[in-house]
């Protein structure tokens, strides 16, 4: 019987120390103030057996793209406000426009528009992880295939 | 004036001579003149000498060459390192002030992963939901890596109207 | 001239196991009763008090003697009776048989207080009134009672401070005083 009480008192005070780190968390997330936007731009190759230390995080993610090379040519982060815009250029004249939406369970809503020069080529809105990513690819460059990976943080 | 209900509860400490020499004569004074504190006083006398009686009738005088015969045993008896180690943990888990501890760490490791500050492999993403795409005319394939749980959107090229040819064109979209 | 406790523990760090012996000697008798009076089995608290022993032997280089050496052993006693005792509760079966095995052997005792019934049943309701209390109660219970210990001896040997005593003391005494109201 005291076992009991002791257990129900411990577990009723374990589970008001969770529920108030989670609510503590819970308002940490509802405020963030801007989006960590990270864009890494990869060369993807099928003419050597080369993977760019510098992918090391990634190559669980691309090694199923079955390219034989992998190679970091730019790596940008920007902190680009909720509802505004942040640009960033993407070898052979392409830009990449990242717009963030909304911070929703602990998911990043994103409209990023892909250009090559003035000229549209890809439009999508996605809904990522909070500090996860997504992949696009298949624009062509100098031989290759460029694989960009579009990851956001809300802060 | 210390009411009986403050007496009663200071009597054990009184008669263990614990109490200062002000605290002492409160209880004493009070108890002179109250009845039925005089009375839980004596009831605690009584239980006081039966607990020693119970507590010390039946202890047998230990004999000292047996008893150091065993301790030495003991002294000269190799332990295996985990039977030390068994002995050291046992106290760590089943004491109650320090296994609480253990359930609250995890729910704290928890938080903290579900935080991020505690890297754990595997934990960070998820799929991403593609709400919606339009890759003007060109062909896309939306694709699904399941082991690391990554969203691939892939262009196709448009090969007629490229100036710019890859010597290996672009490959057909991953699969996984 | 005989040694004093401490001069005795330097002798032992030094490496003289006669020095040991003679200290020993003096607490063994005291350190059996208060694990008698916690765990309420003879054999039980012949093994946890030649294991108390053997435990300061092994840990008697780390006695600083910032307490006394034998508020240091009775704190190992204790807590290697703790432990036993939660073992004992996790076995109910063997703790019960043992109880009534050390009823049976009272008569054996030459010297018995408790000759006529209503005694011993006085002594059994409290017996079982005392293995009643947490271990961390009756501890407090079987150091004050037996061994007459101060406050403050009983803080430092169970690591708690001397209100906590007189609280952990106080409870004890009325779930004791109310299971035994009748007989008082």
């Amino acid at each position: 019987m005291r076992l009991l009480k002791t257990l129900r008192n411990r577990l009723r005070l374990f589970s008001l120390i969770l529920v108030l780190v989670a609510g503590w968390v819970g308002a940490a997330e509802k405020n963030p103030q801007s989006v960590q936007v990270r864009i890494r731009t990869i060369l993807a190759g099928s003419k050597s057996d080369e993977f760019d230390p510098k992918l090391k995080d990634m190559e669980r993610q691309l090694k199923p793209l079955k390219y034989r090379s992998y190679r970091s040519l730019k790596d940008d982060t920007q902190s680009v406000p909720w509802q505004g815009t942040g640009s960033f250029d993407i070898p052979g004249g392409r830009s990449l426009t990242v717009a963030p939406q909304e911070f929703q369970n602990n998911r990043v809503s994103l409209k990023v528009r892909l250009t090559e020069g003035a000229k549209p080529e890809l439009d999508t809105t996605v809904g990522i992880q909070n500090k996860g990513n997504f992949i696009l690819g298949g624009p062509p460059h100098e031989g290759g295939t460029l694989v960009l990976s579009i990851s956001a943080t809300a802060q | 004036m210390r009411d009986c209900e403050n007496i009663r509860e200071s009597i054990g400490s009184w008669l263990d001579g614990e109490l200062s020499a002000a605290e002492s004569e409160s209880v004493r004074s009070h108890l002179a003149s109250c009845t039925d504190c005089g009375e839980a006083q004596r009831r605690l006398e009584r239980m006081h000498l039966a607990l020693k009686a119970a507590l010390t009738s039946q202890a047998p005088q230990i004999e000292f060459t047996s008893f150091w015969r065993g301790v030495e045993r003991r002294i000269n008896e190799k332990r295996t390192w985990y039977e030390d180690l068994l002995d050291g943990s046992r106290r760590l888990f089943t004491a109650p002030r320090v296994a609480w501890m253990v359930p609250a760490v995890i729910g704290l490791l928890l938080v903290l992963i579900s935080m991020d500050f505690v890297p754990f492999r595997g934990s960070r993403n998820s799929f991403a939901s593609v709400e919606s795409i339009d890759a003007y005319g060109r062909s896309v394939a939306l694709l699904r890596q399941p082991e690391t749980r990554t969203t691939v959107i892939w262009l196709y090229q448009d090969q007629e109207g490229e100036n710019e040819t890859a010597e290996d064109p672009a490959k057909s979209a991953p699969t996984f | 001239m005989e040694l004093n406790d401490w001069e005795l523990v330097q002798k032992c760090q030094a490496g003289e196991m006669s020095a040991f012996q003679e200290l020993v000697s003096r607490y063994h008798q005291k350190v059996y009763m208060v694990i008698l009076g916690l765990l309420r089995n003879r054999e039980d608290a012949l093994e946890v008090a030649q294991e108390t022993f053997f435990r300061a032997y092994r840990k008697i280089k780390s006695f600083q003697g910032g307490s006394s050496f034998y508020t240091w052993i009775y704190r190992i006693a204790v807590n290697l009776s703790i432990d036993a005792q939660r073992r004992q509760k996790r076995n109910p079966l063997d703790f019960r048989e043992s109880m009534d095995g050390l009823l049976e052997t009272q008569n054996e005792v030459a010297r018995d207080p408790f000759s006529d019934v209503h005694d011993r049943e006085l002594r059994e309701t409290l017996l079982k009134a005392i293995n009643d209390l947490t271990p961390e109660h009756k501890a407090v219970i079987v150091l004050r009672t037996i061994e007459g210990l101060s406050y403050k001896d009983i803080g430092e040997i169970l690591g708690c401070s001397e209100g906590t005593v007189m609280s952990r003391l106080h409870y004890a005494r009325k779930k004791l005083h109310d299971k035994l109201s009748a007989f008082l």
